[in-house]
């Protein structure tokens, strides 16, 4: 028998108090890494939306809290299009729209000329010919949820657009986006003339200086802010709020399991005062009855650690599951968030259990040894 | 009367112990004056309340006297840490109601006496099964506490108390929760055992008939020590 093995003896003393406290931690673990998993995806899932479009850069209006809240005149492109260092600027609006069965998916409008068309991994179907109007590109998950196929009609907006293919994008965005053509999406949304944003794509997207002088260039012509397709969200108020609230839930959902291993603790020094004073009397120092108890803490939360990664991997998956934020968002918490999360815990865990260990060594050993 | 001995071979005495409770106003132990030798087998008699528990208790650092001094092999014993190193590897304890761990096997019960020996677990588990085996309990070695009768219990306690091969044995009350048949059983194995390992071994007991096998007897009362006899039941000088 080592200090680990007496230590897995005591939690089993009281397996309903053990197993309840390892389901708390692992609860906990689980819901940190699903809330934070969650917060983290949607910068994630919107950065490999743009990535693989072919955006180096995204012209916005300046000092709109929502990036896709505000709109950029279509007139601009052209004066951008001519900047040095940039190889292609194409306008993109983007809408929320309801289609049939008061679904609702996200449309982009490209005009004729974007250079996004060159890339589009087409599963079935051809691009759009020059002059046509109410096409529809859907993407292979929506068309599969809404049981549409090439040649059939897609409502947007109250119009009939015609499925001229599907597409077979990465990104869960773009899986579930339809796209039309701008003019069309323009006039279902009043918009014309307007568009969302200007995806930039650069000559040499390594080059810094060049990138920062095209930079310069475009926030020159005044009332435009220009990101990297990585921080486009970086100044989303609803992505903020989005951040803080679940980052916020997640830290309290640890807190709360840290203190259960508190507890559990506690009350086992409580309980156990007459051992503690057994430990003391056969020769074991403070330090070493102090490790032992910390060493029951580090299993508890070692071992809730465990099962609230499979819990917070399932709740992930879950989440994605539901289709208002599966459409969207992959919820996929990362190697490194279960990690630091896992550490996290044990560590917050350990900590936790020096309290109800420097408790068990406060008595004196005549003392635990009265106790009943 | 409190004598005092100044045997050359002495292994632990005390000089003027006291120990008083509730602040002083319990005196548990007047001015105490013991010397025990090495290899001694020393009964403590006395009445409840006499304070032979106590004594026993502040002779292997559980409490604190609060006045006087304790000397191991001449040496003054003073920091909860010597009494600590002392209890790991130098005394061996046997109490009235057992202590073991309740969730642990006989012999695990015996192993957590020998953490922080420097032994492999494996050691640890091989020794313990030998102490078992000595008391008696070689079949018995994986059964739980409440598995074993009072007797069995009380061996697994004295297994767990000379595991380190300690060379002062206190033994509060051993018998004391045992039938005659198990209390003489106990005895027969604690003398066998002091005997043959040559440790001290110092018996707290209600029981008169203790004083017949061991080499001196101390006899207490309202915390002073009222009498010392040799084996040869004459008063010590």
């Amino acid at each position: 028998m080592n200090h680990l093995e007496l230590a897995f003896r005591n939690l089993q003393r009281r397996p309903t108090r053990s197993i309840l406290t390892l389901l708390g931690v692992a609860v906990a673990v689980g819901s940190f890494i699903t809330l934070y998993g969650l917060s983290r995806s949607v910068n994630e899932n919107v950065q490999q939306a743009f990535e693989e479009r072919g955006n180096d850069l995204t012209v916005r209006r300046r000092g709109v809290a929502e990036p896709f809240g505000g709109t950029v005149p279509e007139a601009v492109i052209p004066e951008i299009a001519k900047i040095p260092g940039v190889a292609a600027a194409a306008g993109q609006l983007l809408s929320f729209a309801a289609t049939d069965n008061d679904d609702h998916v996200i449309a982009f409008g490209w005009p004729e000329s974007s250079f996004y068309w060159s890339s589009v991994p087409l599963a079935e179907g051809r691009l759009p010919n020059p002059g046509e109007r109410k096409f529809a590109l859907v993407g292979k998950d929506i068309a599969t949820t809404l049981g549409k196929h090439v040649g059939d009609d897609i409502t947007l907006l109250g119009d009939k657009f015609h499925i001229i293919a599907t597409t077979n994008y990465g990104s869960v965005i773009n899986r579930n986006a339809v796209i039309v053509g701008l003019p069309d999406l323009q006039e279902a949304t009043f918009r014309t003339g307007s568009v969302t944003y200007i995806a930039i794509r650069l000559a040499d997207p390594a080059n810094q200086a060049a990138t920062d002088r095209v930079v310069k260039a475009i926030e020159g012509l005044g009332g435009f802010a220009v990101t990297r397709s990585e921080s486009v969200l970086k100044n989303d108020s609803l992505v903020g709020l989005l951040d803080a609230v679940s980052s916020s839930m997640a830290w309290v959902a640890l807190l709360m399991g840290v203190l259960m291993v508190l507890n559990t603790l506690l009350m086992a020094v409580l309980e156990r005062t007459r051992e503690i004073g057994i430990l003391s009397a056969i020769g074991w120092s403070k330090e070493r009855i102090m490790g032992a108890l910390v060493i029951e803490g580090f299993l508890l939360s070692a071992l809730g650690s465990g099962l609230g990664i499979l819990l917070g991997i399932g709740g992930s998956r879950l989440l994605s599951a539901i289709p208002a934020i599966g459409r969207y968002i992959a919820v996929r918490p990362t190697p490194g968030l279960i990690a630091v999360t896992a550490i996290a815990a044990i560590v917050l865990g350990i900590l936790g259990s020096f309290y109800p260990a420097f408790v068990a060594t406060r008595a004196s050993p005549a003392e635990a040894l009265e106790h009943t | 009367m409190n004598a005092r001995r100044t045997d050359s071979n002495s292994l632990i005495a005390l000089e003027h112990v006291g120990h008083a409770f509730d602040q002083g106003r319990i005196v548990a132990l007047h001015d105490i004056n013991l010397t025990f030798g090495e290899g001694e087998s020393v009964a403590v008699l006395g009445p409840s309340g006499s304070g032979k528990t106590t004594l026993i208790l502040v002779m292997c650092g559980i409490r604190t006297p609060t006045r006087g001094v304790l000397r191991w092999r001449g040496d003054p014993v003073t920091t909860l840490r010597q009494w600590t190193d002392l209890r790991r590897s130098q005394i061996g304890i046997v109490f009235q109601e057992f202590n073991l761990f309740p969730t642990l096997t006989a012999s695990e019960n015996v192993e957590v006496a020998m953490f922080g020996m420097g032994l492999s677990s494996k050691e640890r588990r091989r020794r313990a099964e030998d102490a078992l085996e000595t008391v008696g309990l070689g079949q018995r070695t994986t059964h739980l506490p409440q598995e074993l009768s009072g007797g069995e219990r009380q061996r697994v306690a004295i297994a767990r108390s000379i595991i380190n091969n300690p060379t002062l044995i206190l033994a509060d009350e051993p018998t004391g929760n045992l039938d005659s048949a198990n209390a003489s059983a106990i005895l027969d194995l604690l003398f066998d055992l002091q005997r043959a390992r040559g440790a001290t071994l110092v018996m707290v007991s209600h029981a008169p008939d203790l004083a017949k096998r061991c080499k001196r007897l101390i006899k207490m009362k309202d915390g002073n020590v009222i009498d010392q006899v040799s084996h040869a039941r004459e008063a010590v000088p």
